[in-house]
């Protein structure tokens, strides 16, 4: 416990503790730093309170009543009004039914709280035509909704299917890495609600380094599968995508959950593209060119 | 894989995770691995695809106009002058009804003005954006000059100032009729990002073949006609070539799966059957026939310009199902292509 919790022996309180998130997630929120998320997914139990929360402090109506079907995970995909997705893989033998026998370790369940990974460099920022996508002082990426016109060009841009346009009111949503909170001191909604801490909150340098340890330890006890996604140089931060603010650990490959093995940046694309279409019409002018003056 | 996370360095290449390999993904072919209850792993783009599709053909069609037109009077002066005041007043296509269809898309369209708010060189679509602004202004004025010099002679002296404008709105309208490429390239859409630069050349080449096919249309004199079926000619065998060249490119890339579809069925019998391959054919008649073959002409030219209009709207239907399908964007998105795409 953070000494300075000794302070709060109740549990109402008046007003929002100052830099509350230096008790609850150990860490100072200071613009100019870097923050994310690190998701555990060995940790996740899968309860869904990660999703609750967000929907609750976020104001975000429900998108689905009915069930899937496919396991646990009635949400199914993260969207205008879903910031927080927790993915159910339940792992079949042969012939799709699950073996009696099953290892100790994560055996038939694989479960992962998915949310935009708010990367280094951002596809929908880059794409956002009207300014609306920024990045934060805290390094994360928010829409600002009293700007985007809803033209949905961040939505195919995002190389995890992360950003929606809502239906409701015409603009594009994603998490926001709860900016309100972070500016009042406190730490987001989904990571201080995760009961087993598989959703971790912090710094990213810091975040990263206790997630490689994570690894190291998970592979001396021979979970020998588990690896990063979203660190530099690993999946998911591939194809100059930088890193992903918010990174994850797996143990299984990335598609296993929804996930891009290597995401690219998209406005890479943009200028090999611009010119090879402007020298074809330069080619053809040319020809044009020709064709008008010619004499028979 | 099991590797020691200590011993990873920024500057080591992505490892593959666990049986990548061995499931085929690096192969060249079908996607073997898992997929998540076979839900989408993307999202397809929010777009109405008849209403970009069509401005992206009316942004084609204005902007190889205005290339024609400065290229016709450029070089041929007071003998294409039909051809060139048809095309100064076929270029307001896309600053009218273009711009009127782009606003309709938005969703919340009351605020489209704030896409003039930055301009981004990473955003096609603040880069598009701009270039209609500018292509509007200069195609804008050269519509209502050449407007006015019609109507009244002493409005003839703006001719010398026609001619200074139609070369940046000749400029714009080149990008203009590109950049609609850069921006489906641009994405994370996995058919429209597989082949970036033959799309692209397929975009500019078609919107030059549709021009030359409308301005075909409104020109009687066969030596004027001869001339616009020349060009289209050329521009559709550009075309061909791109399409065979992008076709290659999504199956190296492993997303040419995108394309079974009815979109798949429309862009290979509409916009290359119909809208290019059969006026190639047409033309060359025409041109072959001479005086004669005028009636081969016209109907070619409207085969261009549909083709040229199902051309956008099939290849933006057939990105909707790449993104919709989690073996077609997982297969893309695997390391092989890294090399290819980013």
């Amino acid at each position: 416990m953070h000494p300075r919790a000794t302070q709060h022996s109740r549990s109402e309180f008046e007003r929002v503790i100052e830099n509350e998130s230096e008790l609850t997630a150990g860490v100072l929120i200071e613009p100019g730093k870097s923050y994310g998320f690190f998701t555990d997914t060995t940790l996740c139990i899968g309860c869904k309170a990660c999703e609750v929360a967000c929907k609750e402090w976020n104001n975000l109506p429900a998108d689905n009543l009915g069930l899937t079907g496919q396991s646990y995970d009635n949400t199914g995909a993260l969207s205008a009004n879903t910031w927080r997705h927790v993915s159910f893989i339940e792992k079949a033998g042969p012939c799709g039914v699950r073996d009696n026998e099953q290892a100790p370790f994560q055996s038939g369940w694989l479960m992962m709280s998915d949310v935009c990974k708010h990367c280094h460099n951002a596809p929908c920022l880059e794409a956002c035509p009207t300014g609306a996508l920024f990045r934060t002082e805290f390094d994360t990426v928010v829409i600002q909704q009293d700007i985007c016109n809803g033209c949905g060009y961040c939505v195919p841009a995002c190389p995890f299917g992360v950003v929606d346009v809502s239906t409701l009111d015409g603009k594009a949503h994603k998490c926001t890495l709860c900016y309100d909170r972070l500016k009042g001191g406190l730490e987001p909604a989904c990571a201080k609600s995760c009961p087993t801490d598989s959703i971790q909150f912090g710094e990213i340098g810091a975040l990263q380094e206790r997630a490689h340890k994570r690894v190291e330890k998970l592979h001396s006890i021979g979970a020998t599968t588990a690896y990063l996604y979203g660190t530099p140089g690993a999946p998911g931060a591939t194809g100059d995508l930088g890193h992903l603010n918010a990174f994850f650990l797996l143990t299984d490959r990335p598609e296993t959950y929804n996930l891009p093995a290597a995401p690219t940046r998209a406005s890479r694309r943009v200028a090999p593209s611009l010119l090879s279409g402007l020298a074809a019409v330069a080619g053809l002018a040319l020809a044009a060119a020709f064709a008008f003056t010619r004499r028979d | 894989m099991a590797r020691p996370a200590a011993a990873h360095d920024p500057d080591d290449k992505p490892e593959v995770p666990t049986s990548a390999a061995e499931h085929g993904m690096a192969r060249r072919g079908k996607w073997q691995g898992p997929t998540y209850y076979g839900r989408p792993q993307l999202k397809e783009a929010p777009f109405e695809n008849w209403v970009v599709g069509g401005y992206i053909f009316l942004a084609g069609l204005s902007g190889g106009s205005a290339v024609i037109s400065a290229i016709a009077d450029a070089a041929a002066g007071r003998e294409q002058a039909g051809t060139v005041r048809r095309g100064r007043y076929l270029a307001m296509l896309a600053p009218t009804l273009g711009s009127l269809l782009l606003i309709y898309d938005l969703h919340t369209p009351a605020r489209f003005y704030n896409m003039l708010r930055v301009a981004k060189g990473t955003s096609p679509m603040s880069i598009g954006t701009w270039l209609l602004m500018a292509f509007s202004g200069f195609a804008g004025f050269n519509a209502a000059a050449q407007m006015l010099s019609g109507w009244q002679p002493r409005w003839r002296r703006l001719h010398g100032l026609m001619r200074a404008v139609q070369v940046p709105a000749a400029a714009t309208g080149a990008g203009l009729a590109t950049y609609t490429a850069a921006l489906l390239a641009a994405t994370s859409t996995p058919l429209w990002a597989a082949a970036p630069r033959a799309l692209a050349v397929r975009f500019g080449s078609s919107s030059i073949a549709a021009s030359a096919a409308a301005l075909s249309l409104g020109e009687r004199r066969p030596r004027g006609r001869r001339a616009l079926d020349t060009i289209a000619l050329a521009a559709l065998t550009t075309e061909l070539v791109a399409t065979a060249a992008s076709h290659r490119r999504y199956r190296q890339a492993g997303v040419a799966e995108a394309l079974d579809g009815r979109s798949g069925t429309a862009e290979l019998l509409g916009a290359t059957g119909l809208g290019a391959l059969l006026p190639l054919g047409l033309y060359a008649a025409s041109l072959a026939l001479g005086g004669r073959g005028s009636r081969l002409s016209s109907l070619a030219s409207v085969a261009t310009l549909a083709g040229s209009l199902a051309l956008r709207i099939s290849i933006m239907g057939a990105g909707d199902d790449s993104a919709n399908r989690p073996e077609v964007s997982f297969r893309f998105a695997s390391p092989d292509n890294l090399k290819r795409v980013a």
